[in-house]
This record gives structure tokens, C-alpha cells and sequence, in this order.
């Protein structure tokens, strides 16, 4: 069993403990409070006249704050425990813990809390093995401080622990020596303030009254605020209204101001990907249209702001590539990862014109479209003037880092996902599939932005017929006539690479697929071999790398199925696209909470229950937005002018739903439906 | 060495300079210390074009360094981010003009065009590969 991992967040900062409140390091989890990819807490464990503390519950308030209440002793002793203890911890820029100590004797008692802390400023890349760093410590018992001090040459981190109760300060901790009055209690305040010198420079050593109107008042009233701008559901399933606010909960917990300063964007999520990622965020983005729009238009700034724009084969940069991940601890600053802006990504730089065009289409936010004329153009200039690498006018990838880069630089980024049905590795550079689409689909986006905003038709037209001639060789060079779908990629010499994967749905979601190989592809998504029952598997089981939880060779992903319903439907497959919603949905509710990364490809019939798998992080914000654009696609959701429509689908079990105050161009507008299974199952039978 | 960062800005022609978006309008301070003192360009941007003068005026975003640290960017030995990761480099101001900063420096010396490294690999099959991650 993996121990008990409890998380407060706030941007991109989190702390992650044990169920007590503790934070010991464990070098298979990122344990410890982490802000801009440093560790500045690594050891933060709570002793009562030393002995460690038992749970008895916690109550996890919202995102950012939780109450643990523990009392010392083993498991078996606290029925009578005469002590206990309430540790209240909450995050904003800096992290607080107030701890109570409760007397329940009728005898005054006197005990010794300690506190162990330490800052080892471990990067996020280290966590498996964080070198040793040469931490200075200055303990003060007179300020009640303690404070931790790592510099490298300008590049400084420090952690500053105040306490509000007397404390005797030591450079391992803190100690308390208390006395409680019968029926008593005891309170002190930690407050663990980050240092940073540079970039988000900032000396956040604000007052505990500070910190806690802002938790208190600000951060809650935000969190309400952002949930009453999103659509109001309502449902006949409980299960459904949980889990839908539970996705716009994890979408406000997952975002973050960047130094770009243009408005939050989302991170990955956790454990690993607090950081920004250009594709999941685009895909967030493109998932929650209809429900946070906001979140484009700072997404879409923030990406212009961070273009490529010069060649740079460590950092795999070219000219109008858009960011694949940015980092801000100790290994991006001095070049040990290539991620203080790295761009390995071939999908990142279409993906931003799609996001870009169909974010007008909701918002009708014609200036900002005229604003990002020039990276826009700068991407599309990108996708033939960089991005066809074997000049045989497919979108391809190759690392020019080949210490660190990614060899995968789709979605399927694990070293192995991009294989032959028989196992065998395709060579480099490699023309995935989805990757065509996503061309596609930005030149034709493109095309209407450059005759609608930027006043450019002959551009426009160069890109339709760009994007036709895309079309059609595609569906010749990339079709499997015998098989019936899309190759996975092209080799550099042109062959077919055959595995069948679930990245024939985005070809859907993209439009560049034959109106008649529709009704195939459809067939294979919900066939045995990629349907689990619980959703898409990302690659068909039977092939020789299938592997059910393996991450891109089988397990299932929402946010990928998320596409693939919202492809499904555009080619009006409309039963397909609801048996994989409906997957989708059960799974979500069976697993309750945050929607998680990806689960196990295991058949449903066989294990009954979705399996989680260890490396799949939740929350996430593609998963949490998956959720949201397959509530969209079953309400068949689509701008038309100025207009929304509404064209609902929904498989049978689902009851009636209502989706109210969907924000966009219109104002607001509601929809409706209900499954047609339910309504004939509720009409009166004639006898 | 390469050029200095004072010898590239004072080249800086009033030419247009299509890698700079037409809606980014704005003004540039770049104050680079040595021993002491230190020394303001100023740059303003309009339409493309991009004007030097020497100023301590205000602007909308002020980039701050030591000389050598501007000189190693204008050789192409750095990047804007990593300099400003390393607390290197602070900037202030209107973030959106930081790319106008970025792209008046040139790219690492040497750095490959993508298809110039596919060629490269062609020639070799097996390399790429074997990659970390």
C-alpha cells in the first residue's frame, strides 16, 4: 500500500505530507511544500513530549487549507488520550500552520512540542536523489525564527519559519515547553514564508493577520466567484453535480500567475506537473470553453509572450514554436534541464491557432485576435518552415538535445509510445498522426482568421488549399485500406507505422478524416481491442507493446477520450460518442473525487472497478477539463455566430441535465437534455 | 569574444524588423552596471522599428544586468530566461516587451536548423534514439 498523501495548493505551490500533517522525504514522491520548483520544506514532523501523533480525522476544507486532529501515541491508546491536537494548515503565497494543543484533563499538564524542520531546496526535477546543498541555518529564539538560506552565485532561496507563541529555536527545529490549564488549549502560529531573490522576486514575510484575511476571505470568495462564473448544473445524479464541481474546483486550484503577468494560466497538475505545460494547457483551455473562458484568453497571452524565436537545439527552440514546459528551480536556471523554456513539442505550435480561433468562436473577443495577429502567423509560418522536417510536407519531430530531450514530442511522450503493431521502433524524425490533423485544422482556422480579422484573403486561400492538399495526402499515405484506420505515424521514408491507437479519434476531433472512414474508425474506438469499457485505451490490446497500465500503450486517459467523443460527434457518430462519455462518467463517479491522469486499460467486465494506476497524478487539468468537454459534447454544444446551439446525445442512464448560464458571445445562454433510453422507459405501457 | 552588447545595440538600424509583433508599441530600458555606474539604452518601439538612444528616462519595462551579463546575450552565450532564472537579470515593467528584448539578440552560434539535424540523423539511423526521457 502507498502511504497516505495528504496536498494543500495555491498556483503553483504545494505541500504534500503523510495523514498526520508530517513531511518526511521519500525519494518516489515529491514530499515537502514546493513553490516555483524548489523544496523549501523537506522535513516538518510534530512531536508531543516525543512521540509522534495518530489521526484521528481531517477535514479538508477547500484546495488550500486543511485540519488534521491527532493526538499523541499509538493507535490503541487515544481512547483515553487526555491530549489532543488540531493542526490547521493553509496555503497562499506562503504556508501557515496553527497548531492547538487541548487539554481535556481536570489537572493542568504540562508538555513539550517539537517541531523538526528542514530545507533541503531540492529541485522538482531531483526528487529521486536531491544532491546535498550547502543550506545555511540561522536559529533565533529572541525573533522566534528560524531560517533556512541557499545561495548559488545570485540564485537565492530562503525559508523563513516564524512562530507567534515563545519558542526555544534550534537549527533542527523548534521547541515549546507548555503549560494548559485543566479543560484548556494552547495555540501557536507557524508561518513558512518563501524567498525568493529574481525573477517573481518577492519578500513574503507578510503579516499572519495578512495571511489569514487572505485565505479566510480572499481566497474563498475567489473560489466562489470562479464557481458562480462557471454554468450552473443540474442533474438528476447526484454523482454527476459532485463530480462536475469537483472539476471547476481542481481548475481553480490548478492555475497560476506566470511572470508573463497576462492573467493565470493552468499547470499540469499534481505531483509532478505543477508547472506550465503548453499542451496540456491548451487542451484545458479547449476543453473548458463553455465553462471558464477566461482561462483562454490568459493562456493565449501568456504563450505569444513565451514564442520561440530563434534556433537553440538544446532547448529544441525554433522561430514561432510554442513553449512545451517552463520551469523556474535551480535546474532550468543553470541549464541542467533544458526547461527554463523548453520547446519540445510538435503539437503545441497548431494547437495555439486552434485554441486561438476557437476561442473567437465562443467569445466573439475580435481584439484579441487582431492582437495576436503576429505570433499567430508566426506559428503557421512555423508548421512548414520548421516542422516538416523530411520536406515531404508532414508536421514531424526530432530532438536536437539528445541528453535531455523528449524523443516522443506528441502527446504520447514516453520513449517507447510511437511503435509498430509487432513492437518494432520507428525511425526519427517521426510523423505522427494527430499531429496531421492538428496541422489541418490550424491552417483552415487560420485561413478564417486571416479573412475575417487580419484582412489577409490570399493568405486565407493559400491556407485552404494548403490544408485540402494536406487532406488528401493524408488520407493516401496514412490510411491502412486492409485495417481500416490511420497509421500511428510515417516513418522518415514514408511507411505506414500500423498500431492502432486511439489517436484515430483526434484525426475526428481535427475534421481531416474521409467522411465515409468514419463509421470505421468509430467501429474501432468502441471495438474490444481499444474499448475497456470505462473508455479508450491508447493502444489496441493485442499489439505486442500493449500493456495495460502502461501510460500511452494502453491505459485510459479522459482528457484523450474527452477529443475523441468531441470527434465522434462532429462526424455525427453520435452512439459511439455517448458509450464513451458514458465510460468516462461512470468511472469518474466510481473513482469520486479528482479525476485522475489515466486508469489501468483493464477490461471493465473483468475488474468491475477502474484500477488507478501510481503514475497517474490528480488532480489534473486536462483530466478535470476532459470531464467538462464531454458534458459538452453530449449536450452537442457549438457557437454558431452569435448563437449557441445546443444538440444533445446523451446516453441512456443519464436522466435529464441542465446546463445554465453558459457564458459566451450570446451572454448567457442554457441548455437541455435528456436521454431518450429514460423517456421511453417513463412512458406509461398499454396493456 | 563576439560583439559586445553596446556595439549591437548601437547597429540596431531603424530598418522594419518583422520578428517584432506590429501591436507591441513601447519603451525599453536597459541598464547595464559595471564598477559602479551604470549604463542606460533606451529603446523605443513602434510599427516594427526599434529606436536607440541613451536615456535614463522611464520606461515600460526596465531589464537590469551587469554589463558582461548583456554582452554574453549579445554573443548568443545566453538566454534571456536562464539570466533571469539566475536572478542575473531582473526586469520590470510590461512583460509583453520582454520578447522585443529577446529577439534584438542573436541565437546561439551553431545552432542547427531542424532539418538540417533530421539530415544529420538520416545519415546515421540509429542515432536520436537512445534518449533519456
Amino acid at each position: 500500500m502507498r502511504p497516505e498523501r495528504v496536498y494543500v495548493m495555491s498556483g503553483n505551490a504545494f505541500a504534500v505530507s503523510d495523514g498526520q500533517g508530517d513531511i518526511l522525504v521519500d525519494p518516489h514522491d515529491p514530499i515537502g511544500y514546493f513553490a516555483f520548483d524548489t523544496r523549501f520544506l523537506s522535513h516538518w514532523v510534530l512531536k508531543v513530549d516525543g512521540q509522534r501523533l495518530n489521526a484521528l480525522s481531517r477535514d479538508d476544507m477547500t484546495y488550500f487549507e486543511t485540519r488534521f486532529f491527532l493526538v499523541p501515541g499509538a493507535a490503541s491508546h487515544y481512547i483515553d488520550a487526555d491530549v489532543s491536537l488540531i493542526r490547521h494548515r493553509s496555503l497562499d503565497e506562503a504556508f501557515q500552520e496553527r497548531i492547538i494543543v487541548l487539554n481535556h484533563s481536570a489537572e493542568p499538564a504540562e508538555f513539550t512540542i517539537r517541531l523538526d524542520i528542514g530545507s533541503d531546496f531540492a529541485d522538482t526535477s531531483e526528487i529521486q536523489q536531491p544532491r546535498r546543498r550547502d543550506v545555511s541555518v540561522v536559529a533565533d529564539s529572541e525573533r522566534r525564527e528560524l531560517r533556512f538560506r541557499y545561495a548559488r552565485d545570485r540564485f537565492v532561496r530562503q525559508t523563513i519559519v516564524t512562530s507567534t507563541a515563545p519558542v526555544d529555536v534550534d537549527e533542527d527545529g523548534m521547541t515549546y515547553r507548555i503549560r494548559i490549564e485543566p479543560e484548556g488549549e494552547w495555540i501557536t502560529d507557524l508561518h513558512v514564508a518563501t524567498l525568493i531573490e529574481g525573477p517573481g522576486g518577492r519578500d513574503l514575510r507578510a503579516s499572519l493577520e495578512e495571511h489569514r484575511q487572505h485565505v479566510h476571505h480572499t481566497m474563498r470568495e475567489e473560489l466562489q466567484a470562479w464557481l458562480d462564473r462557471a454554468p450552473l448544473l443540474v442533474c438528476e445524479r447526484p454523482e454527476l453535480t459532485a463530480a462536475y464541481r469537483q472539476c471547476l474546483v481542481d481548475l481553480a486550484a490548478l492555475r497560476y500567475l506566470p511572470l508573463t503577468k497576462a492573467g493565470t494560466v493552468p499547470v499540469g497538475g499534481l505531483p509532478w506537473g505543477m508547472a506550465l505545460y503548453g499542451r496540456d494547457a491548451i487542451i484545458t483551455c479547449l476543453q473548458t470553453l463553455a465553462f471558464l473562458p477566461e482561462l483562454a484568453r490568459s493562456t493565449l497571452y501568456s504563450l505569444a509572450t513565451l514564442q520561440g524565436d530563434r534556433l537553440d537545439d538544446d532547448h529544441d527552440e525554433e522561430p514561432g514554436k510554442i513553449v512545451a514546459e517552463l520551469r523556474y528551480g535551480e535546474a532550468a536556471a543553470f541549464g541542467e534541464e533544458p526547461t527554463a523554456l523548453y520547446y519540445g513539442a510538435a503539437d503545441t505550435t497548431p494547437l495555439f491557432v486552434v485554441l486561438l480561433d476557437e476561442y473567437e468562436r465562443w467569445s466573439g473577443d475580435a481584439d484579441l485576435i487582431r492582437e495576436l495577429r503576429h505570433p499567430a502567423r508566426m506559428a503557421l509560418d512555423w508548421i512548414d518552415e520548421y516542422g516538416d522536417l523530411t520536406g515531404d510536407g508532414y508536421l514531424r519531430y526530432l530532438t536536437r538535445n539528445n541528453r535531455k530531450g523528449w524523443v516522443n514530442q506528441g502527446w504520447r511522450n514516453s520513449p517507447d509510445a510511437i511503435a509498430y503493431a509487432d513492437g518494432r521502433l520507428p525511425g526519427l524524425p517521426r510523423a505522427t498522426c494527430e499531429l496531421q490533423g492538428y496541422a489541418y485544422d490550424a491552417k483552415r482556422r487560420g485561413a478564417r482568421l486571416a479573412r475575417e480579422f487580419w484582412g489577409d484573403p490570399q493568405y486565407a486561400d493559400r491556407l485552404e488549399r494548403e490544408a485540402a492538399e494536406l487532406k488528401r495526402r493524408f488520407n493516401n499515405d496514412f490510411w491502412l485500406p486492409q485495417a481500416e484506420y490511420y497509421a500511428l505515424a510515417l516513418e522518415p521514408d514514408g511507411t505506414p507505422v500500423d498500431a492502432l491507437t486511439s489517436n484515430i479519434g483526434h484525426l475526428l476531433w481535427s475534421g481531416i478524416v474521409e467522411e465515409e472512414r468514419a463509421r470505421a474508425l468509430a467501429a474501432h474506438l468502441v471495438g474490444p481491442d481499444l474499448f475497456s469499457g470505462w473508455g479508450v485505451r491508447t493502444f489496441a490490446a493485442g499489439q505486442h507493446r500493449y500493456n495495460p497500465v502502461g501510460s500511452h500503450l494502453g491505459a485510459v486517459w479522459p482528457s484523450d477520450n474527452a477529443l475523441i467523443a468531441a470527434g465522434l460527434r462532429t462526424y455525427r457518430r453520435d452512439a459511439e460518442a455517448a458509450r464513451i462519455a458514458s465510460g468516462i462518467f461512470d468511472m469518474a463517479c466510481t473513482v469520486g473525487g479528482s479525476v485522475p491522469e489515466m486508469i489501468a486499460g483493464y477490461d471493465r467486465e473483468v475488474t468491475k472497478y477502474p484500477i488507478q494506476l501510481p503514475a497517474a497524478g490528480r488532480p489534473q487539468a486536462w483530466s478535470s477539463g476532459g470531464l467538462l468537454m464531454l458534458l459538452a459534447t453530449l449536450l452537442g454544444l457549438r457557437p454558431s455566430g452569435d448563437n449557441l446551439l445546443v444538440s444533445p446525445a446523451l446516453p441512456s442512464g443519464f436522466g435529464r441535465i441542465e446546463l445554465l448560464d453558459i457564458p459566451g458571445r450570446w451572454g448567457h445562454s442554457d441548455a437541455y437534455g435528456r436521454d431518450r433510453g429514460n423517456l421511453r422507459a417513463r412512458r406509461p405501457r398499454l396493456r | 569574444m563576439g560583439t559586445t552588447a553596446a556595439e549591437q545595440l548601437l547597429a540596431l538600424t531603424p530598418e522594419r524588423r518583422p520578428e517584432i509583433p506590429e501591436t507591441l508599441n513601447g519603451t525599453l530600458r536597459l541598464d547595464a552596471y559595471e564598477n559602479g555606474w551604470t549604463q542606460h539604452w533606451y529603446l523605443t518601439v513602434t510599427d516594427q522599428h526599434v529606436e536607440v538612444s541613451r536615456s535614463a528616462d522611464d520606461a515600460d519595462l526596465v531589464v537590469r544586468a551587469h554589463r558582461t551579463v548583456f554582452d554574453r546575450m549579445a554573443a548568443g552565450q545566453l538566454r534571456a530566461a536562464a539570466a533571469m532564472l539566475r536572478n542575473d537579470l531582473t526586469v520590470e515593467g510590461d512583460m509583453r516587451l520582454f520578447v522585443v528584448f529577446r529577439r534584438i539578440f542573436p541565437g546561439k552560434a551553431g545552432a542547427r536548423h531542424p532539418r538540417e539535424a533530421a539530415r544529420q540523423v538520416a545519415a546515421e539511423p540509429n542515432s536520436g534514439r537512445d534518449v533519456r526521457r
